[in-house]
């Protein structure tokens, strides 16, 4: 049932944009929760690393005195990684591409991790 | 391989040549051999005590470190290099490694200790070539099976530490280190 809602809320944010490539829920332990993901995309190495990157983001902005980690935005030539906490036990990752409108898409994004947030 | 001790001590027995003959060699002129290690303790502790860099890991513990490594030394004489050995080696290896004993330490404490004892074997054995020849081979083969078993619980005790500063510093659970190292078998 939550797995239903969580594919739900990841199917409407993939629909909000044609710059969505794909979109993962993940625990914090780097364990896939529900992700509209491209085949080409490995589900284990997507999770861990997004849990990994937004655990250094976290201690990076508590170390360097920025306060609470609201997001973290990975930008390659092929386009972006954007990951942010939904919940205190999740990570929202989405993956994006490299013309993206990014204000719409952290928009949405921020809309998606409440909703998540909710559901667990 | 970190506890599986019987797999290390295959392991290091295959490096060592720590045969079965060896070992009742080394019981059979451990009575010849054990009266002097004092002395080769004491010998092996002055020419520590040459090197500065050793001072701050010998000052205000000489005596007790002495009594211990007179105790290994007879050992090497009397015990059998079995699994128990291994195991109490490898632990040996973690307590330097926790009181930040350089690695080259060991190996170069162990160089020293055979600089000592060719000499007493070479006094002991010399006139019958073949049988100080095997003496030195089989006194070899213990203390590089010893060195061995410390350096492998020396590597991953220092394997360990590094990880767990690594997770400290990066905020990272041991679980999801876990899943990450998964990820990428």
């Amino acid at each position: 049932m939550r797995s239903d809602m969580l594919t739900s809320t990841l199917t409407d944010l993939n629909g909000t944009s044609a710059d969505i490539e794909a979109t993962g829920i993940i625990s914090t332990d780097g364990l896939m929760m529900a992700s509209a993901l491209p085949a080409n995309l490995d589900e284990d190495r997507v999770g861990a690393m997004s849990a990994a990157m937004l655990s250094l983001g976290d201690r990076t902005a508590q170390e360097l005195a920025r306060g609470t980690l609201e997001q973290v935005l990975i930008k390659g030539d092929r386009g972006y990684v954007l990951m942010t906490h939904a919940g205190e036990e999740a990570v929202l990752t989405v993956l994006a591409k490299p013309n993206a409108k990014l204000g719409l898409i952290f928009l949405d994004v921020k809309r998606a991790a409440s909703s998540i947030s909710e559901v667990l | 391989m970190a506890h599986d001790f019987e797999q290390l001590t295959q392991y290091a027995r295959s490096f060592t040549n720590l045969t079965v003959e060896n070992e009742a060699l080394l019981k059979e002129v451990g009575p010849q051999i054990i009266p002097h290690l004092k002395t080769i303790t004491e010998n092996f502790y002055t020419q520590l005590g040459l090197i500065p860099e050793t001072q701050p890991f010998l000052e205000g513990r000489l005596e007790s470190l002495k009594a211990m490594h007179t105790q290994w030394l007879e050992g090497l004489f009397t015990k059998n290099f079995d699994v128990s050995y291994t195991e109490h080696m490898y632990k040996v290896g973690s307590i330097h490694v926790q009181v930040n004993l350089p690695v080259e330490f060991m190996s170069g404490g162990m160089t020293l200790i055979n600089g000592q004892l060719i000499p007493l074997v070479v006094n002991l054995f010399g006139e019958d070539a073949d049988r100080c020849a095997k003496v030195l081979s089989a006194i070899n083969a213990a203390t590089g099976f010893s060195l061995l078993t410390m350096q492998q619980s020396y590597q991953e005790a220092s394997i360990a530490e590094e990880l767990e500063k690594f997770l400290k510093i990066s905020g990272m659970s041991r679980v999801l280190f876990s899943n990450l190292a998964k990820a990428y078998n």
